[in-house]
């Protein structure tokens, strides 16, 4: 499958805010099953675009404005080719939690288990697993799989809820949030449990007869886990699903906060609005620059017209925010 | 500034075993357990304090008090100040200088030395290898969850390169002399290191104190601290660049140590700025200037990482600069201490600095360690519970002295609360014996007594490590303490390394 996908963020402030930066996790990642195959950015006021890769493997884009603005408009473009995912095995051998201790896992693994940031092990965590009943005593695969249901079922999906810095306990306690929040419950489940998770935010591409959440035209969040012998499996608890070819991952992290869409500071007056509009459409055929020599002259499946996306720009500001 | 040790035996509890010398001033002092500087266990003095035993002994006490005096108002007068936090009645404090230096030989000076630079060389191996392939940790010798639990780990840092491989390029370790006379360290203090100004400042005004006694004892000379500091961040510039700016970024002048940022800072004749005078362009750093943004090529941060990037780091904090870690990062920009280096002086850590330094160097540490116990090994944590009343518990990554607990001097209630926090969360509190500090000479008005301190050596590392030969001699002013913390009332002293 071959995905366009366009972002576009405007910030407005109520009067002009001078000395913006601002850094960028928006690049589609470019490894396993995904392909990214093309990939711009600019701003609006222009500025130079930096990047540089962190330690996850994020690609990360950075830039700052000096002069007085009132509003800031950040637009992305890229072009991405999933392969389908290999299906799951049923469940793992009960003894592959031996492959999980510690001294098993390699570096990255292993910081997946951990104990800061916002997806950590907690009392209201401890309670939700044995309230599901959710135990070491099946293989990890089963576990794992048995937790993302019982966060899909236990959670209402509630735009409203929560906002980026409600507390996990929190979550817990009202048990409603968006993609996020399901994310990190799930998340410090798996590694109270033992299991190394990680965060992933990126895009997932809606089909019409399903009806996946969020809505259509925004950015999304799921998790990863390592399994042994499988490696980081994706598993959408917002979804109920596997994470497959419809997930384009971007970033990943301990948590949100590793790898927010945008993250930036500004000297002036300190609130602003955010609205932001995705669009994630099928393509039949790769943009890559040499592809796209052949095919510019049979341009059917043009990804959005400007106007849609001017319209569907309102209309969805209304959004989750992040 | 940081540090606090306890004794099992205090010097001020047990009558003077011996009465030094004869002389007046010498009535009250006190010989204990404890290595004392200038007296022999025989009350002989040592042959370093000879010329100054002579001197104290001629001189009628209404003179000394006259000298000390003197000191302080020069203190007073220059403004070298110590704010102490939490203390309603007056920010700044004078530091209490002693009038009375503390010698050090030329061999003692020597074997510091080597053993600094030794620490020093193998601690920045270590920090370039935890923040790219992890050697040390993969050969089993530090355990990865030690690192990757230390609060002060930052993971910004993998794989970003550090100009000269310099991490550590200003430091100031804490070295304690044991009842063997044996010189140990407390503690590595990689990140922003103090105090070195009071260095500065003991000797102006001891030197006017006791001129001719200074020209007899051959002091090795410390005024040309700040051009050595000067010349190592010259040394961490990009080569390209031909009169590099420098300038020293301070927290503020509500800073404990902000007196000592504007002195460095005048010595070496850089700017000394705030966050807020910075910004970041283009990839670059810039400082504000009447005449427009003038580049910056080194800062030398009085600032903790926590707070010198509020886009990376702490998101809240108003006194770092947005963005200087991606121009940091890009290597447009040099950071002096390099970020992360907290990692290595982590209390925990500090257990493994002896291996650390066979595993990088293959050569035994020249200055040995106070025995150490982790309390995330069980066989250690039980030991710890078991002897909470002689030992002295530090909450790991936390400094100042305010997590801790010193067995000795607590009461029961108190041990017991620490007890259940260790219990708690045992992987985050080390214990070590109640060691010992050396005591030396103090006048205190009435005479010449014994004080327990400790010494601060400061070591510049760029291309090549190098001590000014001096350091920080902190006091515990009151009679039989051992907190030689300046944000706990300790002062300090003039430290003389002889030439010869």
């Amino acid at each position: 499958m071959y995905y366009a996908i366009r972002h576009l963020t405007r910030f407005r402030y109520p009067e002009p805010i001078r000395e913006s930066l601002m850094e960028l996790f928006m690049q589609p990642r470019s490894e396993g099953g995904q392909r990214l195959n093309a990939f711009a950015v600019s701003t609006q006021p222009r500025a130079q675009l930096f990047t540089y890769e962190d330690h996850l493997g994020n690609t990360v884009h950075h830039f700052n404005v000096l002069k007085d603005h009132a509003e800031l408009q950040i637009e992305m473009h890229a072009s991405v080719e999933m392969a389908e995912i290999a299906t799951l095995p049923e469940a793992l051998s009960s003894d592959a939690w031996d492959l999980l201790r510690p001294e098993m896992l390699n570096a990255e693994e292993y910081d997946m288990l951990h104990t800061q940031g916002l997806a950590v092990p907690c009392e209201g965590i401890s309670a939700f697993l044995s309230e599901h009943a959710i135990t070491r005593d099946s293989d990890p695969l089963t576990t794992l799989r048995a937790l993302a249901w019982a966060v899909h079922d236990g959670f209402a999906y509630d735009t409203d809820a929560t906002d980026v810095d409600t507390p996990l306990e929190e979550v817990l306690k009202i048990k409603r949030g968006v993609c996020q929040d399901f994310s990190h419950v799930m998340i410090a489940g798996a590694r109270a449990l033992g299991i190394p998770a990680r965060y992933v935010s990126g895009y997932l591409y809606h089909r019409n007869e399903i009806d996946d959440r969020p809505a259509p035209d925004a950015t999304h969040s799921w998790v990863e886990a390592f399994m042994p012998g499988l490696g980081w499996i994706g598993i959408d608890p917002t979804n109920k699903t596997l994470a497959g070819h419809r997930h384009i991952r971007v970033g990943v992290g301990r948590d949100y906060a590793d790898v927010p869409p945008t993250r930036g500071t500004f000297k002036g007056r300190h609130y602003s609005e955010l609205a932001y509009a995705v669009s994630v459409q099928p393509a039949e055929a790769p943009i890559r620059p040499a592809a796209m020599l052949k095919v510019a002259r049979k341009m059917d499946h043009a990804p959005v017209s400007a106007d849609e996306r001017g319209e569907a720009f309102y209309q969805q500001q209304q959004q989750q925010q992040q | 500034m940081h540090q606090e040790i306890s004794a099992a035996k205090r010097t001020g509890d047990t009558p003077p075993a011996i009465r030094p010398g004869e002389g007046a001033p010498f009535r009250d002092y006190a010989l204990g357990a404890p290595y004392d500087e200038m007296f022999d266990e025989s009350g002989g003095v040592r042959a370093p304090y000879r010329e100054l035993y002579t001197r104290l002994i001629a001189l009628p006490l209404e003179e000394l008090y006259r000298r000390q005096m003197a000191c302080e108002q020069s203190f007073l007068h220059q403004g070298i100040t110590f704010t102490v936090y939490g203390d309603d009645r007056a920010t700044e404090r004078i530091i209490p200088t002693d009038l009375l230096p503390r010698i050090i030989t030329a061999k003692e000076w020597a074997h510091i030395e080597r053993g600094l630079k030794q620490r020093i060389l193998a601690l920045n191996l270590f920090l370039k290898d935890i923040y790219h392939d992890a050697l040390i940790i993969r050969d089993g010798v530090v355990p990865r969850d030690l690192v990757y639990g230390a609060p002060n780990f930052r993971r910004e840092m993998r794989g970003v390169s550090v100009p000269r491989d310099a991490y550590v390029s200003v430091c100031g370790s804490d070295i304690i002399r044991r009842e063997d006379g044996a010189f140990v360290v407390l503690e590595d203090n990689l990140r922003v290191p103090s105090g070195v100004s009071y260095m500065l400042a003991n000797r102006e005004v001891v030197r006017r104190a006791f001129p001719s006694m200074f020209q007899a004892t051959h002091v090795r000379p410390i005024e040309q601290y700040p051009q050595e500091l000067l010349a190592t961040l010259r040394a961490l510039a990009p080569p390209h660049r031909e009169n590099p700016r420098i300038v020293l970024l301070t927290p503020g002048s509500f800073n404990s140590a902000y007196y000592e940022h504007t002195f460095l800072a005048r010595a070496m004749g850089i700017e000394l700025v705030e966050g807020r005078d910075l910004l970041v362009h283009d990839n670059f750093v810039y400082m504000r200037t009447t005449s427009g943004l003038s580049r910056v090529d080194v800062i030398y941060r009085r600032i903790d990482d926590d707070f010198i990037d509020p886009l990376i780091f702490r998101s809240d904090s108003i006194l770092g600069v947005p963005g200087v870690f991606n121009v940091y990062r890009a290597g447009n920009v040099v950071i002096a201490n390099a970020l992360g280096n907290g990692v290595a002086d982590d209390k925990a850590v500090y257990a493994y600095v002896p291996r650390i330094i066979k595993y990088y160097l293959d050569e035994d540490a020249i200055l040995p360690n106070v025995e150490t116990f982790l309390c995330r090994e069980p066989r250690m944590l039980s030991h710890v519970i078991g002897n909470l009343d002689t030992l002295v518990v530090k909450a790991v990554g936390e400094s100042g002295g305010y997590g801790m607990l010193v067995g000795p001097h607590a009461t029961q209630k108190e041990r017991v609360a620490f007890r259940d926090r260790v219990l708690a969360k045992p992987k985050n509190y080390i214990a070590q014996p109640t060691i010992s500090l050396s005591t030396a000479p103090c006048f205190v008005g009435t005479g010449v007594e014994a004080r327990h301190v400790d010494l601060r050596p400061f070591i510049l590392h760029a291309t090549e490590t190098r001590l000014v030969p001096g350091a920080l001699t902190r006091v515990a002013l009151r009679r039989g303490s051992l907190v030689v913390n300046s944000s706990q009332g300790g002062g300090s002293k003039d430290t003389w390394v002889q030439v010869i």
